[in-house]
């Protein structure tokens, strides 16, 4: 069964004319970096939200359809349980971390399934390593910079060991090279851990290269839904073309280069050096 | 186009932490300027100084002639309209025409006119059908647009936007950039300070790169968004057109100028692969 | 307005008064509050004081401390001037008396604040047996603070480049301008409250009933120095208000008090 299946999903807020989300059905494995993309209002939070029961329980309005995750039901389980298998990150630092030191951040979340306090410190302390944050163990979180925060907060909710871990704009207020950092260390959990990662951006230039699965929502349905490049050449107006793709679907009017869809710039160039080393062989 | 806002060797520091060491630069009308960075690199402090709600300890800000000392925040932003980074810090009013009223009466707008002038802007944002609702009903897009158009209605020389297109949507990132355009084009000077490496190579004719309170490189967009050196001093990435070009130039594929925009590039790869 | 908030944020140092459980501080701080009410005439208040100046000292808080002072400086004037207007006799005992007992109080209170770490707050609470709802409703309120006052700035900032001249006109007028301040600030906050509510959800906050914290408090022999201290201080404080010796002391000073 995979690991989470959604089939016809309709949500309305309480107090909403319009439904958020509008016949959903989807299936995702482990090992996936799954981008999720659309204007504002489209539907994306409200869907991540779904993962770990945040809608119904914590937003009420009318839910209708299934929604499997981890073989869990998600009407019927409560957050606190779905907890140990999704982890949600949020686009704002400061409203996620609530506690004075890094150290006691990570406890949060153990601390809170009412484990012994061996045990938290035991897993506190291989998390610690595995991130790479002992050296700043005892900062409090509003000492650290927006990129440090958001990895304190991820290496928070993967103390819990979730297989799926969900992240709602979370480089929205980074500068790049934060951004570029924070989402590696996605890919890293992706591709180490097999975590199935959905991440919800805006900023296609810096997601696109660890993206294995793009999703498109317009007005609370799945527009499209598949391998970044076609479904770029497919929504590419609703989302934006990033400028490598741009310049290849010029290029490619003019018959100069095939098929492939470049995502990155070593794509574009890989492609424009190919042609070019061709025409002087 | 002239001289809009003069900054002199500023000097800020907040609590004893240096934020400001010693920035000079110049806000020109008819350009647009980005100012950018990492966080902390003392952009907003910087843009802070244009309206004078901070006085520099040293050094002086001269805005159209006024030094920012001898002036109040109300009448500085009478010149130079700045628009916060999230717009719910700045929405005061019941309603959505409500909120440009607002703006225009404490500009000393008649009632008549500010009335006339709401209406055309609301229009122009595409907010009139939202003209009685509450600024809070409206999606996050839809209130930074609010947000800007409230401050666009009194019409000053210079506007400053803080980071414009953080957390928006594809939609949204058009039409600020599309209204950036028609301000130039008007004549006014739009400053935004952001770390949207494409979205300023996009716009801005003049760049400004800034890192622990200083200014490290300054220079026309061309010049600056495809030095990768400075940017990655002020913790910032090439745009992906730059980017291109430097893998290419690393690989021995020459293009005749350094790119910044799509356009440019595509134009000198059909050159370059055409060429017999 | 933030200055006055500093004397309530943690500051991370190595001292003795650090290093104390917080419930051991606890019972200090009951002592000094107890101390300042009980006593009433200028002379014990300002040795209180210098004791309290001593314990801040040793905490190296002395700054913040000082920095503070500006802000509250205000409100004891004001103290100071409404006592002094307010009653028949003894104007500038009694005046000296209140001020000094309003600032041996928030001293007493920014010694605890300024030496324990909002976490360390939740932890003794807990352990006390308060549940961890409440204790982390108090520790959020507290962790907030700096945050809160960073978004009535900013606030502040955008009304004023709206052009609204926030110090000029009369009374009611600058009330009113500050009235708008309210609502964007308001929904701004409760906002975050909705957006931390989620994060503490997806935390699995309200799993378990009983949760056994992270920081483990143990008594240590200085703690209990400081409670039995605290404990005896509580004593004399009773004895001295029982017995007449303290009516009696109070009696000879105010005759040899300026009778103003």
């Amino acid at each position: 069964m995979a690991l989470v299946d959604l089939r016809h999903v309709r949500f309305r807020y309480t107090g909403s004319d319009s439904y958020a989300l509008n016949d959903v059905s989807l299936s995702a494995e482990r090992g996936e970096f799954i981008l999720l993309v659309g204007p504002s209002g489209c539907g994306k939070s409200t869907l991540l939200r779904v993962l770990n029961g945040l809608v119904p329980h914590f937003y009420e309005g009318e839910f209708e359809g299934e929604a499997k995750v981890a073989g869990l039901d998600v009407r019927s389980t409560p957050t606190h349980v779905l907890a140990r298998h999704v982890g949600v990150v949020f686009q704002d630092p400061e409203n996620q971390l609530f506690l004075s030191s890094v150290e006691r951040e990570i406890a949060f979340g153990l601390e809170n399934l009412g484990l012994p306090r061996s045990e938290v410190k035991r897993r506190v302390r291989e998390v610690l390593k595995e991130f790479n944050l002992e050296s700043i163990k005892e900062k409090a979180p509003y000492e650290l910079s927006g990129g440090q925060q958001q990895k304190v907060a991820i290496a928070s909710v993967m103390a819990l060991e979730p297989e799926i871990l969900a992240l709602d704009e979370p480089t929205a207020n980074l500068d790049p090279l934060s951004a570029l950092e924070v989402l590696t260390l996605v890919n890293r959990l992706v591709k180490e851990k097999g975590v199935l990662a959905f991440v919800v951006e805006h900023r296609l230039e810096i997601a696109l290269r660890f993206t294995t699965r793009m999703i498109v929502m317009l007005k609370g349905c799945v527009a499209a839904d598949g391998g970044p490049r076609e479904v770029l050449l497919k929504a590419g107006k609703v989302v934006g073309y990033p400028p490598v793709m741009l310049v290849h679907v010029l290029l490619k009017r003019k018959g100069l280069v095939g098929d492939g869809v470049p995502l990155t710039c070593e794509e574009l160039a890989e492609e424009v050096i190919a042609k070019w080393a061709m025409r002087y062989s | 186009m002239g001289d809009a806002i003069l900054v002199e060797d500023v000097h800020f520091s907040y609590e004893g932490v240096p934020a400001l060491r010693g920035v000079s630069l110049t806000i020109r009308t008819g350009e647009v300027l980005a100012i950018m960075g990492e966080n902390g690199a003392g952009k907003t402090t910087l843009v802070k100084h244009f309206v004078g709600l901070l006085k520099p300890e040293r050094g002086r800000v001269l805005v159209f002639g006024t030094d920012t000392r001898d002036a109040s925040v109300a009448q500085l932003a009478r010149r130079v309209g700045l628009v916060f980074q999230n717009p719910d810090h700045q929405l005061f009013a019941e309603s959505v025409e409500g909120e440009v009223l607002f703006t225009l009466k404490n500009m000393g707008y008649p009632p008549d006119k500010a009335r006339a002038i709401c209406d055309s802007i609301l229009k122009l944002f595409e907010l009139d059908r939202y003209k009685d609702r509450s600024p809070y009903s409206l999606s996050i897009g839809e209130r930074k647009r609010l947000a800007i158009a409230a401050v666009v209605s009194y019409n000053p020389d210079v506007l400053v936007l803080d980071e414009p297109t953080a957390g928006q949507d594809f939609f949204n990132k058009s039409k600020i950039s599309k209204l950036i355009f028609k301000l130039r084009m008007q004549g006014k000077g739009v400053v935004i300070v952001t770390h949207d490496v494409e979205f300023a190579s996009q716009v801005a004719d003049r760049v400004v790169l800034m890192a622990e309170g200083r200014v490290i490189r300054e220079g026309g967009a061309k010049d600056v968004l495809t030095d990768a050196e400075a940017l990655r001093h002020a913790r910032l990435v090439l745009p992906q057109i730059p980017a291109t070009a430097a893998i290419l130039e690393a690989e021995g594929v020459s293009l005749p100028s350094k790119p910044l925009l799509p356009g440019t590039l595509y134009l000198e790869l059909l050159e370059l692969l055409n060429h017999r | 307005m933030s200055k006055v908030l500093d004397i309530f944020r943690f500051r991370r140092k190595r001292t003795l008064l650090h290093e104390l459980d917080p419930r051991a501080k606890f019972a200090m701080l009951m002592a000094l509050s107890a101390a300042s009410l009980a006593l009433s005439d200028g002379v014990s208040l300002a040795v209180l004081l210098v004791v309290e100046v001593v314990l801040l000292a040793v905490a190296k808080a002395l700054r913040e401390w000082g920095r503070s002072l500006t802000g509250l400086s205000t409100l004891l004037i004001l103290i100071f001037v409404l006592n002094y207007l307010t009653l028949p006799a003894d104007r500038l005992f009694t005046a000296t008396a209140m001020a000094l007992r309003f600032l041996c109080l928030t001293t007493a209170f920014s010694i605890f604040f300024l030496t324990t770490t909002a976490d360390e707050l939740a932890a003794a609470l807990e352990v006390s047996g308060v549940p961890r709802e409440y204790s982390m409703m108090f520790t959020m309120s507290l962790r907030f603070v700096p945050s809160l006052a960073r978004d009535m700035q900013t606030v502040v900032d955008a009304l004023r480049s709206r052009g609204l001249e926030l110090e000029k006109g009369g009374l009611r007028e600058r009330l009113r301008n500050y009235t708008y301040l309210l609502v964007p600030l308001i929904v701004f906050e409760l906002k975050r409250s909705l957006m931390v509510a989620e994060a503490l959800e997806a935390r699995g906050f309200g799993a378990v009933k009983k949760v056994e914290p992270y920081i483990e408090l143990t008594f240590k022999a200085k703690d209990y120095v400081v409670v039995i201290t605290s404990a005896l201080a509580l004593l004399a404080v009773a004895w001295v208000l029982l017995s007449g010796t303290y009516s009696a002391f109070i009696a000879w000073l105010r005759g040899i008090f300026p009778r103003i």
